[in-house]
């Protein structure tokens, strides 16, 4: 076995290992840190769904970085729920 | 203890307000201040953040919206334009986003919010707020005077802070919290650094300017807060729950100054009933901001015979707030 083949044998595994262990952790880490945004842009954008949030001359400060995700949030916060969605 | 010495022990004192009910001479005040210290070769800025500002009448000079004005050497003065300062505000916002995201023109959703924004009623105060925040923060003068709206306002501006404080606490904690599962993230995914969150930078530096205006207005070291009151019933009933509103802000109360007096030798001429009624009651009520304020009281001014307008008037009225020739 040359160096070369030993080298991508080591990634390999350690990929492996990750997918195993390290993976579904992260996705876990993201999945919460996405709610958590989303709360965020609640909590200062609100009013952006008719929620009146204390004050808008701070929060305009920071709408500019939450821009991209604007949309997203809208359409989760906005989502309707009702016993169909439990069935399905 | 008279208003000099209030001056002369306290030097550190470079911000300077006056309180009290609408029109009983708190711009009168602020303006004589500022020209009893620009003469004593400070250099002064005495600035309004009332939207119906009475600066500019009083040095007879349009001020407004324009900045700090020069109004005499050391003296200059300021009336903050909220409306322009909420335009600018909103422009920036755009332009920010635009540049963030090389966009051609603001999506419309996100323009109508910026527009709704600026429509809600504590905005202007809130700009206002900000506006004096950039005052205060800057230190280019030696003394700052504010002159302050009439008393629910004043108190509403001075809660604004601690209600922003909270706000930024809450929204900071959770912004925290966030990192640390980007970092636990990028561990697990054996990535390098996190990039640096800007929203957090960005609230950190809102929570400075906040905490480091607010820390100025409370602090008895550096800021001296007089009410203005006159010798009638309802002006000294409605101080005192004044005066006891503000200690609840912590806003430290360095005096009363008693305005509009009717010089008392007036008596001895003769004059008419309705005079002498006048100085009657007024002498009534001087016994009882004597019993109430004591010896908090730190100046009496005369009633003049004409409004205060124009420098040779403000200075008058320095000279009987500090003792000098009338």
């Amino acid at each position: 076995m040359s160096e070369e083949e030993k080298k991508s044998m080591l990634e390999n595994l350690k990929s492996i290992l990750y997918g195993m262990a390290g993976h579904d952790m992260a996705r876990y880490a993201l999945k919460t840190r996405g709610s958590m945004e989303h709360l965020f842009i609640l909590i200062t954008m609100g009013d952006l769904l008719g929620i009146p949030i204390l004050p808008p001359y701070y929060s305009l400060r920071l709408l500019p970085y939450v821009v991209p995700q604007i949309s997203t949030w809208k359409r989760r916060m906005l989502r309707e729920k009702d016993l169909t969605d439990a069935l399905a | 203890m008279s208003l000099l010495e209030t001056f002369k022990k306290n030097p550190d004192r470079r911000y300077i307000m006056f309180g009290g009910k609408g029109g009983l001479g708190k711009t009168t005040f602020s303006a004589a201040t500022a020209y009893w210290l620009a003469k004593q070769g400070y250099k002064v800025l005495v600035f309004s953040v009332d939207p119906q500002a009475s600066l500019s009448d009083i040095f007879k000079c349009d001020i407004f919206g324009r900045g700090p004005v020069e109004i005499m050497p050391n003296l200059f003065a300021q009336e903050i334009d909220a409306d322009r300062r909420i335009k600018e505000y909103q422009q920036e916002i755009r332009q920010k986003i635009l540049d963030m995201y090389g966009m051609e023109k603001v999506p419309e959703e996100i323009e109508n919010y910026i527009q709704a924004a600026a429509a809600e009623p504590a905005m202007e105060e809130s700009a206002i707020f900000d506006a004096v925040v950039d005052i205060v923060i800057s230190g280019d003068y030696d003394y700052y005077i504010y002159d302050l709206v009439p008393l629910g306002h004043a108190l509403y501006y001075l809660s604004m802070a601690s209600v922003y404080d909270e706000w930024i606490d809450k929204i900071t904690a959770l912004r925290t919290e966030m990192a640390e599962y980007d970092k636990v993230a990028a561990v697990m995914k054996r990535s390098k650094d996190t990039e640096e969150d800007q929203i957090l930078r960005e609230l950190q530096d809102i929570k400075y300017r906040i905490n480091s205006s607010s820390s100025i207005l409370t602090d008895k070291e550096k800021t001296a807060f007089y009410f203005v009151v006159i010798p009638e019933e309802m002006i000294i009933l409605d101080t005192r729950k004044a005066a006891d509103l503000f200690q609840k802000f912590q806003v430290p109360l360095s005096g009363y100054i008693v305005n509009r007096v009717i010089p008392t030798e007036l008596a001895q001429q003769n004059i008419p009933d309705y005079l002498r009624n006048r100085i009657e009651m007024q002498k009534r009520y001087m016994t009882e901001i004597d019993q109430v304020f004591g010896g908090q009281v730190l100046a009496q001014v005369p009633e003049f015979e004409r409004d205060i307008t124009g420098l040779p008037m403000i200075e008058r009225v320095a000279n009987a707030l500090f003792g000098g020739e009338a």
